[in-house]
């Protein structure tokens, strides 16, 4: 390949000059060699040489010459003179690199997210083998699977190396000054075996401690590790303390290890041979399966279905109506911020064309604008392709500055984007790496033929430039050509702002609903407690009952009250009730959402009783409320006295309805009502939350709170305290994320287009300035080249918008799952959008007509 | 006698069949060689040796590596490729023809006056 290696010998030329003076200097001593032998003196033979050799760096030149591509040569000397030329045009190169930087850098910040978020393999050895576990059953959807149940899927399968479980609860750890929160998890056998981890400190659980009363030991986190044992390599063998029990450290996991979240700082054996984990009812591993290599998902699920089917035989009342669910564990992770990066990548991919066909326009008028150097050049005898490689090369050192000053915009894009999604699924993993950077360069090159092809062939043109030799007043078709560009730039502005608006629409619509409870004012916040103490329940709610009256009793504080799930945010816990009273075949079944609440929650939360009473603790009684839905769906009269119980439920027995509370939006504030019940019960299990309405600033009780529990409950720590509004915010993080960053490439859109609008009709009204100035002399009126020039942009705006819309139709339908209260295709948002463009097009145009209309005719005519 | 300087474009030429025996030959043995042979008729500029054995090079009608010589000196040494042998062919094939039209119009009758 001797066209490679004279690219290559470019690159070497200190190793080509040494080899070539190696190669002379030896002919030179065979030269003198073969003239001593002759006879000659030393001294004389080696005068001789040199002067038979002669030039000795001349020939070297001129060898070297033959060794290096031309092209090569020609392309650094193309480069020097685009910089040159540049620097001279410091406006327009401004302006390019500008846009090109907004472009390429908007893209690059959303491309790292993609990559982080989505792209990357998740961070264990062969990451593509690891699924998540669930069962299923017609009736509703349980995450969880049984213990005893993963036990036999783990024996009976043939498509899994191993298969584990894992719960977490929030500890407090009182070894320190105060009681500090750590999230805990309990994993079931094989759970480094299966995520394919070791410790990097200590060992592994040994069965001794993986079965039911061995000794209870934990493994921490690199973190906790250096945080609270500042990394002492003895660490095994020390002890954290939770409640009156000592648990002795057996080892450090690595520092990459986040699992099942990046929070766990323990994590410790769960015996799946305990007495309660032989039920095959009550579900509470997160389970997950490492396949064997080259079983493929449909395999296993295929090979689990049939253990699953013969338990159904082996176990009809329990394992019947059970399915096993199978999703790839990245999937699970990762797999809800899907929709939105995508959309927000195909916003931002948008906004690069638009930067594009941006820059390609105002080359194109640089490229007429030089005509007249460009004939000169041909004159002189340049080829077309020389002249098109000069304007390439001009267009590559503008994408290439403005990939640089994109990278600069990324990196706070990317800083921007980890602060507005705080939410989103590895969310810290995003950053710029040599992949990111590697991926703003392959934007530039795009961005260099996209925009700079078609004006380098365009400028490059014989005829054109032959034209220009002769006089200065050029009508070129560069001028339809730029409008064609801007109205493109118009169009796809129209699309980005249809989606933003679409998005501000939902979530404007959003504020507006009222969901059926008020959270301002109430405060939030988790008591640290674990699952073993759910074994005594009474000791459980009498404990929970004592700290709400505490909390009660605080100045400042109205009401109290405990819920399993925080309502506002999306959660489901969908359950089928049986009516003791009886129900007829024919009538539907009852399906309900199922809330475990304190009988203080619809004071605290302002949800009103429409019928009944509202729900106390009753000696020996189950109470439940149920809301309008779910009565009125259910039930013609009043279900107030009926009873209700959940079948295969050992800890909800039987319950009498108490009565009917108004509908609350629950399951989340853009969600509608569904039939509800809620079970007046405090469990006081982990995960339970502590509402208190205030009469105030509830974060202004957040101290006194902490205070009064640690009070009563001094070895118990509280954590995740905030306002209800707040949490219920945060919930809609992602979609305020995709909103702002939607809103912004849109408002970016709209800007290139302006600049590209006013532009291409500044650039018409220089290059129409004779004819301006003729027109005037002949006594038209000034508002007469000012309408020209306007309606001239605004044919192009108007043009630009309609195939907006058009494009914004076809496209805004994969906005429709995020939208709310709103449809797709909402007349009034894009009736708007069409205003606020074509008012922006308006400005963009008039400033350079006005412009045109102040020509001074006598002055343009003279200069010819 | 006049050392005659090669003619423009037959140093290709010589240098290819120079080569044409198969031996590995470093830029002065290919000089000497030619010298040698022409019976010192023809004297290889070292000016023109050096681009054209590169040019030829990278043309990829020649090979060309480092090695040492039988005085154990470093010295680059140029071998002939497949795609060389056929260029010699081609040469020398419009050589012959080029020197047959040269001596016809030589022989052939002045022109009169």
């Amino acid at each position: 390949m001797a066209w490679l290696d004279r690219v290559w010998n470019v690159l070497r030329r200190a190793r080509l000059q040494r080899d070539l003076n190696r190669e002379l200097s030896f002919h030179l001593t065979e030269k003198i060699e073969e003239l001593e032998a002759g006879g000659m003196s030393q001294s004389e033979a080696v005068r001789t040489a040199r002067l038979q050799l002669g030039n000795v760096t001349k020939y070297v030149e001129r060898t070297r010459e033959m060794d290096i591509h031309r092209l090569l040569e020609n392309t650094l000397r193309n480069l020097r003179q685009a910089f040159r030329a540049l620097a001279k045009a410091p406006g327009f190169t401004a302006t390019v690199v500008a846009t090109l930087a907004l472009g390429i850098g908007a893209n690059s910040a959303v491309f790292s997210a993609i990559w982080a978020v989505l792209l990357r393999p998740l961070p264990f050895p062969e990451p593509d083998q690891l699924v998540q576990l669930a069962q299923s059953n017609p009736k509703m959807k349980a995450p969880f699977v049984a213990p005893v149940r993963l036990a036999d899927w783990n024996r009976l399968n043939t498509t899994f190396q191993s298969m584990t479980g894992y719960y977490t609860e929030e500890a407090s750890e009182i070894s320190g000054e105060l009681p500090e929160r750590l999230t805990r998890a309990f994993v079931a056998r094989r759970f480094l075996e299966t995520m394919g981890v070791a410790p990097v400190l200590g060992r592994d659980f040994t069965p001794a401690e993986e079965h039911f009363g061995g000794p209870t030991v934990v493994l921490i986190s690199d973190r906790y590790w250096r945080r609270r044992f500042n990394s002492d390599p003895n660490v095994t063998g020390k002890t954290v303390r939770f409640g009156k029990t000592f648990v002795p450290i057996v080892g450090v996991l690595p520092a990459n290890f986040q699992f099942p979240r990046p929070g766990v700082d323990l994590w410790s054996p769960s015996p799946d041979d305990a007495p309660f984990a032989h039920s095959r009812e009550l579900t509470w591993y997160t389970a997950i399966g490492r396949m064997k290599p080259g079983v493929t998902l449909a395999q296993a699920r295929s090979n689990l279905a049939a253990v699953q089917a013969g338990l159904g035989r082996e176990f009809p009342k329990t394992d019947a109506q059970i399915s096993a669910a199978i999703e790839p564990l990245k999937e699970t992770t990762v797999g809800s911020a899907r929709s939105s990066l995508v959309i927000l990548f195909g916003s931002v991919s948008l906004l690069l064309l638009i930067a594009c066909t941006n820059v390609a326009a105002l080359l194109l008028s640089r490229a007429t604008a030089r005509q007249q150097e460009i004939a000169v050049r041909f004159s002189l005898g340049a080829s077309r392709g020389s002249v098109i490689g000069h304007v390439l090369a001009e267009v590559f050192v503008l994408s290439i500055s403005g990939a640089a000053l994109a990278l600069l915009l990324a990196e706070a894009g990317v800083r921007a984007f980890r602060s507005l999604a705080a939410n989103l699924p590895r969310v810290t993993d995003i950053v710029l790496d040599w992949r990111i950077v590697l991926y703003s360069l392959v934007c530039a090159l795009f961005a260099t033929l996209a925009c700079g092809l078609f004006p380098a062939i365009r400028g490059a043109d014989r005829d054109l430039a032959d034209s220009a030799r002769g006089t200065r007043t050029i009508f070129s078709g560069g001028g339809r050509a730029q409008f064609v560009l801007v109205g493109v730039q118009v169009s796809l502005a129209v699309t980005l702002l249809a989606g933003a608006g679409l998005l501000v629409r939902s979530l404007q619509q959003l504020g507006r609903v009222s969901p059926g409870f008020q959270p301002e004012r109430v405060l939030t916040f988790q008591v640290s407690s674990s699952w073993g103490e759910t074994s005594d329940m009474r000791a459980e709610r009498r404990r929970v009952d004592r700290t709400l009256e505490r909390i009660q009793a605080l100045p400042g504080v109205e009401a109290t009250a405990t819920t399993m799930d925080l309502p506002g945010i999306a959660s489901d816990y969908q359950v089928e009730l049986m009516v003791e009273e009886g129900r007829a075949e024919t009538e539907p079944k009852v399906i309900a959402e199922g809330r475990a609440i304190s009988p203080g929650y619809f004071a605290t939360l302002g949800i009103p009783l429409l019928a009944g009473e509202v729900c106390r603790e009753e000696p020996g009684i189950y109470t439940m409320m149920v809301n309008r839905t779910f009565a009125n769906r259910y039930f013609r009269a009043s279900p107030v006295g009926l009873h209700l119980s959940q079948p295969n439920n050992m800890y909800l027995p039987k319950s009498v309805i108490r009565g009917v509370v108004a509908d609350a939006r629950e399951l989340g504030i853009h969600r509608e009502p569904a039939p509800t019940v809620y079970w007046c019960f405090s469990p006081g299990q982990p995960g339970t939350h502590y509402l208190a309405r205030t009469h105030g600033d509830p974060r202004a009780m957040s101290e006194p709170i902490r205070r009064a529990v640690h009070e009563i409950e001094p070895l118990r720590s509280v954590f995740d305290v905030a306002p209800l509004a707040d949490q219920i915010s945060d919930a809609y993080d992602e979609n305020r994320m995709r909103t702002i960053l939607l809103g912004f490439f849109a408002a970016a859109a709209v800007l290139l287009a302006y600049v590209g609008l006013y532009g291409t009709i500044s650039y018409s009204v220089n290059v129409r300035q004779r004819e301006v100035g003729l027109k005037l002399a002949l006594g038209a009126m000034r508002t007469r080249i000012v309408g020209q020039f306007l309606s001239q942009g605004l044919l192009v705006a108007a043009l630009g918008c309609s195939g907006g819309i058009v494009l914004a139709l076809a496209l805004t339908r994969f906005l429709s799952g995020m939208l709310f209260g709103v449809s797709a295709k909402d007349p009034m948002t894009l009736t708007g959008v069409v205003i606020a463009v074509l008012v922006v097009s308006t400005i963009a145009s008039l400033l350079p007509s006005i412009r045109a209309s102040r020509v001074e005719p006598i002055e343009v005519l003279r200069e010819e | 006698m006049r050392k005659n300087d090669i003619l423009k474009g037959t140093l290709v030429l010589l240098v290819l069949r120079t080569l044409a025996s198969g031996r590995k030959m470093h830029g002065y043995a290919i000089t000497s060689h030619i010298q040698q042979i022409s019976d010192l008729l023809l004297r290889v500029e070292e000016g023109s040796l050096y681009p054209a054995l590169h040019r030829m090079e990278q043309e990829g009608w020649l090979r060309a590596e480092w090695g040492t010589t039988e005085k154990k000196r470093d010295a680059r040494f140029y071998s002939l490729t497949a795609k060389g042998r056929k260029q010699l062919a081609e040469e020398q094939e419009s050589w012959s023809r080029l020197t047959e039209g040269v001596a016809r119009v030589l022989r052939g009758p002045m022109e009169a006056k």
